[in-house]
């Protein structure tokens, strides 16, 4: 990156049709030029999503009944205490858990329903997922970790390696293709990552902590570049204690002791932050 | 973003996604060369023994044309005496069968009677002979030929005398190029000069330039070169130029040894214009030559134009594959089998480390939609990556080994390669066993992998996994049938080979059970102090990890205990079946025969080289003139037979004695002192156990019987054996020629002596039945030879004393015997030693790579314990203890487990002893012992392995630990 990222100066129209506020039916946030549309249908939808750990004594209630829908185009950042169940819910939506109770939809595909297998397939095809560090695989390198969802599919080695090297040169990555992990620094695995979570059609990304092992430089730059694909038309969570990583979202849901206890636009969301900050 | 790709035909795609984790394996290995190295060796090695086999067996198998060159060198056939007479003869293409056309009753042509002269001027027919041809009455016209003949002869060497094949050929002649290898020096060029095999040498003691004597001849000759032959390296064998050698020998022998014994003859190496044919091969038959051809050798006639498969003769032999025996293919399947779970047993957990250090990488690998496919395809790949880079190591490195170690190997096959000979399938399929051993090994390790879930493997949760249920239970069933078929097999039937098998389920059933059996050790922690508690939880807690690693110790040690076990009991039934010949210490000189006239040497030598403190000497009677004393089974030589009265002999022995009694009769016999076994080995052999001498023999046979030696002394026999006293004397019948005995097993006919005869106590000192004294032999008219002597020693001789005694008695050159007395010697302690060894390597390296295994499992817990205090050898004495409990586990249970394969054997090998017993009975045999087959469990074997390897195992594991925790970043996945 060469210049230094910053969040979007214009904020997002509250009343348009694709907002909702901290409502649990709709979409929340729009920019002018890939506004969310209500029309569609969500990339993610949870519906009355309940997790709980353990049983008896040790019973705890991680999600309690939460409801979200991301659109497409739009980036919902997830903020919240530690064990407040950020983490879970990220899990959930990409299918590497499943809800105690309630139902998670993924392109109109429902997780509680679904194969194990199908949602090993839906992950190779739809959902994206980056998080804090060691997201590549060291043995691989850049463009190999790009393809390796596409492999997985069955596609070829050969078309694999073209498609990662299309996607890494549409993210500005394509010098650092055949670099193994080792090679690369934080910032450049991470935007390998993120390469790698919406090579294909994917359109899903769930982002956990993808700047906290950053400095704040690359930190934003690697949320520069996850805003721009969700501009593009992916739908995105990004879990994060950051407050300015967090403004980087069209929506923020706070979360504490499983539930939602916020869910507010950017705009409010960066003065509720920056009071907070200043509290 | 590009468009959505379709992962096309399903068989392609899948292709694809192994493409995939195999790249992450290769690169994996790569990565981790400590441990793909370890999993490398374990399985290359083997590979490389397998295929240097394979390469030596199939370079020591020659092709016709360097078979041809190794027997006829570079003639083009060999022609010799059919051995049938001056008659037409048929014979095979390839050297074999020859009959004569015209068959006559007898079989032979012409047989020729062979006699002998007797010192006392009668001749007597030794035998008879068929006259010989000389092989050249067949040789083509204008061919050139080169004669080759051999004869035995006495050699002397540093050591003694030592039979060997003299060989008198040309062997520097152009034709004979191809049949001896000259290693060093030159071949023979004079009459007095000679050259050597190797072998010879090395078995001689003798050296180029040595001078050779050969027993009985006044010549010696020089050594001028050492050569090999190349199909028999080890062949002893002294080439000598035509006529330098055999005929002087030849003189040296009586008309009537040569007659009987005509070593010597010469056949031909031919040399002629273009190939010698089938049809000049027919063509010197007909002459009663037979012929050995280069050319038919390489294109041998159609079977209809050999002429001797229509006679009755019959088919020709052919060896197939199909001659193969099965048990040996069986045994070598299980070997190679057992070799196969041992080292998948021991790879596993290495996979298994490998897998639970990726699992990071698998976590991503299951984010980025891989499924439980994928990641089984992934662990499993690294067995294929090493399995494969093992197959081409192993397989390389054998043949290389077998290049370098040409000349060894040629020594230890015993002949020299043709050239080096690889069967490509025959290396690929070694190769495919390393690759499938790689697969196999990783199997367990993909499947835990793979269960494990995404989530877990990306938090790096540490989960205990559910142990199998299914496991347990085929294991228990499995042990059932193997013990149920060990049970049949060695109660029902004497079947060792499903005794072994079941032998095999049951420890197959116990590996399987090995889980379940860990997690009953559990019960143990509570009494045991923090270290070895933790550890035995652990090893508990994670059975997935240690269970792989026990089984693996279970096979080894239960194979050693097995071994062990059987030799042991073998080892006490040959100390209980072992029959002293003499008092514990004596000493005793026997010469029989031609070696009588070396008596008094090897008395000397005895005298010389052992702290001997008395002689007594015995002789024996013998019957016949001077010549029988060196060989009594000359015509006209005789002996004595002592004579058992018909009422004490057994009432089933006799060639029709058993068939008139009942079982239950012959079982109530085996009792009966008549039908009692005699006659045990002694250490003089006399004929029927009877000697002449005084009442000092009966000193020196352990016997203490004032009576007897009284009796002795009054010129009366002394017999051991009362089944021969006959009314207070006993009878010897006088058996004038050996030759004209009747062998219908009646009574032998010939004059009957009676001697006055006492009766000792004792039965049988050491294979004596009787002791003539010298005056009643006289008295009978016994002509009587020195035997030997019986010495009584101060101390038993030391192995110096032994050897020097050797050395002596091998310089005489004699065939007299000295036997010690030193009692049962037991052997095999070295294979039992190799096996405990064996065993105490496969427990330590299981239990090591156990141990690696835990060590990546508990580093949170030795970080946690490093936080609260506890002291820096902590961590060196809890892996110390995972070690040692996975050692401990895995040595009791394969101590377990061996015990019962040895039951197996031996319960089996009585099962047989019995059923011969059984069948002596029936046969009639009065003087068989109902069969003892102790078993014997090797408790110093046991107490080595229980004991001191799981000490030792995990005190090397603590050595080889870093007290320091590591404080580095935490793994990447």
């Amino acid at each position: 990156m060469s210049s230094q990222p910053t969040p979007p100066a214009e904020p997002r129209d509250p009343s348009h049709p694709a907002a909702g506020g901290p409502s649990t039916t709709g979409p929340t946030a729009s920019t002018a030029s890939t506004a969310p549309d209500r029309a569609v249908e969500p990339v993610l939808s949870l519906q009355e999503l309940t997790r709980v750990h353990g049983t008896g004594a040790a019973q705890v209630h991680a999600l309690r009944g939460i409801d979200l829908d991301v659109y497409p185009g739009e980036l919902v950042a997830v903020m919240g205490p530690s064990g407040s169940g950020k983490s879970t819910l990220l899990t959930i939506a990409g299918g590497l858990d499943l809800p105690t109770s309630g139902r998670v939809v993924v392109e109109g595909t429902d997780l509680t329903m679904a194969r194990r297998k199908d949602i090993a397939a839906l992950r190779r095809r739809s959902i994206g997922y980056v998080f804090q560090d060691y997201n590549l695989i060291p043995a691989l390198t850049a463009a190999e970790n790009v393809a390796l969802p596409r492999e997985l599919d069955g596609v070829s080695s050969r078309r694999g390696r073209k498609e990662a090297l299309a996607a890494l040169e549409e993210f500005g990555l394509q010098e650092l293709a055949d670099r193994f992990p080792d090679e690369m620094s934080g910032g450049q695995q991470q935007r390998v990552a993120i390469a790698r979570a919406l090579v294909g059609d994917r359109r899903l990304v769930l982002a956990d902590e993808p700047t906290g092992a950053l400095d704040s430089e690359t930190g934003d730059a690697v949320l520069a570049l996850l805003r721009s694909r969700c501009d593009a038309g992916a739908a995105g969570i990004l879990v994060t204690h950051e407050p300015r990583f967090a403004a980087w979202a069209d929506r923020v849901v706070f979360l504490r002791d499983g539930s939602v206890v916020d869910m507010t636009l950017r705009s409010s969301a960066e003065s509720l932050l920056a009071g907070g900050a200043a509290q | 973003m590009t468009g959505r790709a379709q992962a096309g035909v399903p068989g392609v795609g899948r292709l694809h996604t192994w493409r995939a984790a195999i790249r992450i394996a290769r690169r994996d290995a790569m990565r981790f060369k400590g441990r793909s190295l370890l999993v490398l060796a374990m399985i290359a090695l083997p590979i490389m023994g397998v295929s240097a086999v394979d390469v030596t067996i199939r370079s020591s198998q020659l092709t016709t044309a360097e078979t041809a060159t190794r027997e006829l060198g570079a003639a083009d056939a060999r022609i010799s005496d059919a051995g049938h007479g001056p008659q037409p003869v048929y014979q095979e293409a390839v050297p074999g069968g020859v009959v004569p056309v015209q068959q006559n009753p007898g079989g032979k042509a012409a047989a020729k009677e062979v006699t002998v002269t007797e010192p006392d001027g009668s001749v007597a027919v030794a035998g008879e002979i068929t006259p010989p041809v000389d092989p050249l009455v067949a040789l083509p016209a204008g061919a050139h030929r080169l004669s080759d003949a051999f004869i035995y002869a006495p050699v002397r060497t540093r050591f003694g005398l030592l039979n060997v094949e003299i060989r008198e050929l040309k062997a520097a002649d152009p034709i004979a190029a191809g049949i001896a290898e000259l290693d060093r020096g030159r071949f023979p060029a004079a009459a007095d000069e000679m050259a050597a095999t190797n072998g010879f040498l090395k078995s001689s003691g003798l050296h180029v330039g040595s001078q050779v004597r050969v027993r009985g001849l006044d010549r010696s000759y020089r050594i001028v070169g050492a050569y090999d032959l190349p199909s028999q390296l080890d062949a002893e064998q002294l080439n000598a130029l035509p006529g330098a050698f055999i005929p002087p020998y030849e003189a040296t022998r009586s008309t009537a040894e040569r007659a009987m014994d005509p070593s010597g003859v010469p056949t031909y190496l031919v040399s002629v214009r273009g190939d010698f044919t089938w049809d000049m091969v027919k063509r010197a038959n007909t002459l009663g030559v037979q012929v050995d051809s280069r050319a038919v050798r390489l294109h041998p006639p159609a079977r209809a134009d050999v002429p001797i498969y229509r006679t009755d003769f019959g088919d020709p032999v052919l060896y197939d594959s199909g001659d193969v025996r099965p048990k040996a293919v069986a045994a070598g399947v299980t070997i190679a089998g057992l070799s196969m779970l041992e080292i998948c047993l021991l790879a596993g957990p290495a996979f298994a480390v490998g897998a639970r250090r990726s699992r990071r990488q698998l976590g991503l690998v299951g984010a980025n939609g891989g499924d439980r496919r994928h990641i089984r395809a992934i662990v499993l790949s690294s067995g294929l990556v090493l399995g494969a880079a093992a197959a081409v190591v192993g397989t390389l490195l054998g043949v290389v080994a077998t290049m370098l170690l040409r000349g060894t190997l040629e020594g230890y096959v015993g002949q020299r390669f043709g050239g080096l000979t690889l069967r490509p399938t025959e290396l690929a399929g070694v190769g495919g066993l390393a690759v499938l051993t790689g697969l196999l090994a990783s199997v367990v390790p993909a499947v835990g992998a793979a269960r494990q879930s995404v989530l877990a493997s990306l938090t790096g949760r540490r989960g205990v996994r559910r142990a199998n249920r299914f496991l347990p239970v085929a294991g228990l069933l499995l042990l059932g049938l193997g013990v149920a078929v060990v049970f049949c097999a060695t109660m029902l039937t004497d079947s060792t080979y499903s005794a072994v098998l079941g032998a095999a389920l049951a420890e197959a059933g116990l590996v399987m059970l090995t889980s379940a059996i860990i997690g009953a050790f559990g019960r143990l922690g509570r009494w045991l102090p923090l270290a070895p508690r933790l550890a035995l939880r652990d090893a508990v807690r994670n059975r997935g990890r240690t269970a792989p690693a026990v089984a693996a110790v279970l096979a080894a040690v239960a194979g050693s205990v097995a071994v062990a076990s059987y030799a042991a009991s073998q080892a006490q039934e040959d100390r209980q079946a072992y029959v002293a010949r003499l008092p514990h210490g004596e000493v005793a000189v026997g010469a029989n025969g031609e070696a009588a006239g070396d008596l008094a040497q090897v008395r000397a030598a005895v005298e010389k080289n052992y702290p001997v403190t008395g002689r007594v000497d015995v002789s024996r009677v013998y019957v016949g003139g001077a010549s029988c004393l060196k060989d009594e089974g000359l015509p006209g030589c005789g002996r004595i037979e002592m004579r058992m009265p018909p009422a004490n002999v057994c009432p089933s022995s006799g060639p029709t004695g058993a068939h008139r009694l009942t079982v239950a009769q012959r079982e109530a016999l085996v009792h009966d002192w008549r039908c009692a076994l005699r006659w045990g080995p002694s250490a003089i052999s006399a004929s029927d156990g009877v000697l002449v001498g005084g009442p000092a023999v009966l000193h020196a046979l352990g016997v203490r019987d004032g009576a007897a030696e009284q009796a002795l002394a009054r010129g009366e026999t002394v017999l051991f054996d009362r089944a021969y006293a006959d009314h207070g004397s006993v009878k010897f019948t006088v058996i004038a020629d050996v030759t004209k005995e009747s062998q219908d097993g009646t009574e032998p006919a010939g004059a009957v002596k009676s001697l006055p005869v006492h009766l000792a106590a004792e039965e049988e000192p050491y294979g004596v039945v009787a002791v003539v004294p010298r005056r009643a032999a006289d008295a009978a008219g016994f002509t009587t030879t020195p035997l030997g002597s019986y010495y009584t020693t101060s101390q038993m001789p030391s192995g110096a004393q032994r050897q020097a005694l050797n050395s002596d008695v091998a310089k005489i050159g004699t065939r007299a015997e000295v036997y010690l007395e030193r009692g049962y010697i037991g052997h095999g302690n070295l294979v039992l030693v190799a096996l405990t060894l064996f065993a105490g390597v496969i427990t330590i390296g299981a239990a090591g790579i156990a141990t690696g295994l835990a060590q990546t499992d508990a580093e949170p817990d030795l970080r946690t314990l490093a936080a609260i205090g506890a002291p820096g050898q902590v961590r060196r004495t809890l892996t110390g203890f995972q070690c040692g409990v996975v050692a401990v586990m895995g040595v009791v249970l394969g101590s377990a487990a061996g015990v019962l394969p040895a039951i197996a054997l031996r319960r089996g090998d009585q099962h047989r002893r019995w059923d011969e017993y059984r069948r002596e009975l029936d046969e009639g045999w009065g003087a068989v012992t109902p069969p003892k087959v102790p078993l014997v469990v090797p408790w110093a074997t046991l107490a080595l392995l229980v004991v001191v390897v799981p000490l030792g195992a995990g005190l090397l594991a603590a050595l080889v630990t870093r007290s320091r925790p590591d404080l580095g970043r935490r793994a990447e996945g």
